[in-house]
């Protein structure tokens, strides 16, 4: 899973007026025809460090997701569940590596990638911030912000990065179960007892705002993408990916006779487009600069896991070895 | 104060809270180096590229790619080799043929007598390489201009890797049986969910308290 979206800042775009102006012609004219870029490529520097950006923090995205339905797992209803719910965090955690690698080939190491998310350097999707207070919240985040992710990683596979492609194309076909499973736990809660669609309706009113910023602050909001979009970094805009997501999913939660948070979510028959109100973004940007309500949490629990592990690494490590970074 | 959680097992670990001093950066290294993965997707078929992994030695490579690439993905057979072991030709555009853009350049290392080399191919940028087929060369210059003989008329090729055969690391004949997948792991599949009933189901019954 990933808060695809503009999380991250622009970059300096003065970096542009020192690529050389042939290859800069001769890259462009490759991605509008369509090709892929592969690692050993020229490509312009802003290209390269975007690149590893949203790589970086999907990666980190996808290990920092498997932490709030990672609790879930030894207190799941059921046998059957825990090992559906064990399968879907490893998979996690799996997506993970892939996207940490895909990174590498860009020239970023795994070790900077890692001491960047502990030190907080370096971003990761803003939902996992927020806690999953119960089983039925845990069930809101494996449907609706997987639902998300790809949405986002559909989009984002048809790129112009070939490592990235090979990475998403992986990770959406894993995807596909965890939609299901997802799907299928809010259900079987929302068609159950009383008591059951009271936890899924809560859980779904407090999972209502992350949701609606996972894609990242509106378009008007949002900077510098022109070049991103033509150069098949970023896919879609935010805004597009926010509406692709309410069209294809809003009607799935009203048919469970579940409701949303915000009366003025409808389909505008004019314009075609879901109407509803703006998040608030500032609350956005005060929990992605670190003050969310489990922020500290996540980070510490993974940097315990580092340097838990750190001498089974140090044990393992062959003296002859010598870096080199995947191939692609 | 240490950190206190919605899960008692992150209670239970005495995390202090507050902002924490930075980490030092990780020693190079410390996530190891990385060895190239392929699968055999069906008996018979080609190997094909799947990704990279981390790992100190090949044996704990072949473990880690077992579970990250054939987990969830019918497979027969993985071959796992050290990406600095694995010489990589440049790439051409797509519908080019990287063969005819080599120079023949003077091999650096020679072996005395032949040895068996393997060759991969990319046909599509984006997609993954696929291997061609073995040749017997002293040198990896070599082993490509073999290569170039064998196969390089066939269609467009982008990119070439070679990689010498004792370089690869791969699973035992007689240990085949570990790609058996176990049947009752269907959970993990989509088709196990079965949510369309259940929704049927729901919307007739509200349907029918509706309307009395
Ligand atoms: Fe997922
Ligand atoms: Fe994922």
């Amino acid at each position: 899973m990933y808060g695809g979206g503009n999380v991250f800042e622009a970059t300096k775009f003065d970096t542009l007026q020192n690529e050389d102006p042939v290859k800069m012609a001769e890259f462009e004219a490759r991605i509008e025809r369509g090709e892929k870029i592969e690692p050993n490529d020229w490509m312009p520097e802003l290209y390269r460090k975007q690149l590893i950006r949203m790589i970086e923090q999907h990666a980190h995205s996808e290990i920092i997701g498997s932490l709030p339905e990672g609790t879930w797992i030894t207190r799941a209803p059921g046998f059957r569940r825990k090992l559906a719910q064990m399968a879907k965090v490893q998979d996690e955690v799996g997506h993970a590596q892939l996207l940490y690698s895909a990174a590498e080939t860009l020239g970023k190491s795994r070790e900077q990638m890692l001491t960047d998310l502990i030190n907080g350097k370096s971003k990761y999707s803003n939902v996992f911030n927020y806690p999953a207070f119960t089983w039925a919240d845990s069930n809101i985040i494996s449907w609706l912000i997987d639902a998300g992710a790809i949405v986002n990683q559909l989009a984002n596979a048809k790129g112009s990065y070939g490592p990235y492609c090979r990475a998403l194309d992986r990770i959406c076909a894993e995807e596909a179960f965890h939609l299901k499973y997802g799907h299928d736990a809010v259900v079987h809660m929302a068609t159950g007892s009383a008591k059951q669609r009271e936890m899924i309706q809560a859980a779904l009113n407090r999972w209502w705002t992350p949701i609606m910023h996972f894609f990242g602050p509106p378009d008007k909001m949002s900077t510098h993408t022109e070049i991103l979009m033509k150069w098949k970094v970023k896919m879609a805009s935010n805004d597009d990916m926010r509406q692709q997501f309410l069209d294809m999913y809003v009607p799935k939660i009203w048919e469970l006779g579940l409701t949303l948070p915000d009366p003025n979510l409808k389909k505008n028959a004019e314009t075609g487009k879901w109407d509803y109100t703006e998040p608030d973004w500032e609350e956005f940007k005060r929990v992605i600069n670190g003050d969310g309500p489990c922020n500290a949490e996540r980070l510490a629990v993974r940097r315990t896991a580092e340097e838990r592990g750190a001498w089974v690494r140090r044990a393992l490590l062959n003296p002859k070895s010598k870096y080199v970074k995947p191939l692609a | 104060m240490s950190l206190t959680s919605l899960d008692p097992r992150v209670t239970r670990l005495n995390l202090p809270e507050g902002e924490q001093p930075p980490v030092e950066a990780k020693p190079v290294l410390d996530q190891f180096e990385t060895y190239e993965t392929f699968h055999q997707k069906k008996e018979g078929t080609a190997y094909t590229y799947v990704g990279p992994v981390h790992a100190p030695n090949e044996e704990v490579a072949f473990l880690f790619s077992k579970e990250q690439y054939s987990r969830r993905a019918a497979c027969t057979g993985m071959w796992v080799a050290r990406t600095s072991h694995i010489m990589v030709t440049p790439y051409v555009g797509d519908g080019e043929n990287v063969y005819d853009a080599i120079r023949t350049e003077e091999p650096t290392e020679r072996s005395e007598q032949p040895e068996a080399y393997e060759i991969f191919h990319l046909k599509k940028r984006g997609k993954a390489h696929t291997h061609a087929g073995r040749v017997e060369a002293t040198s990896y210059q070599e082993a490509l201009q073999e290569a170039k003989k064998a196969f390089g008329d066939k269609g467009p090729i982008v990119n070439v890797w070679v990689v010498k055969s004792k370089h690869v690391f791969r699973n035992n004949e007689e240990d085949k049986d570990m790609w058996l997948t176990i049947p009752d792991k269907k959970y993990r599949d989509a088709v196990a969910y079965k949510v369309m009933d259940k929704i049927t189901k729901y919307k007739e019954e509200n349907k029918t308290t509706a309307v009395q």
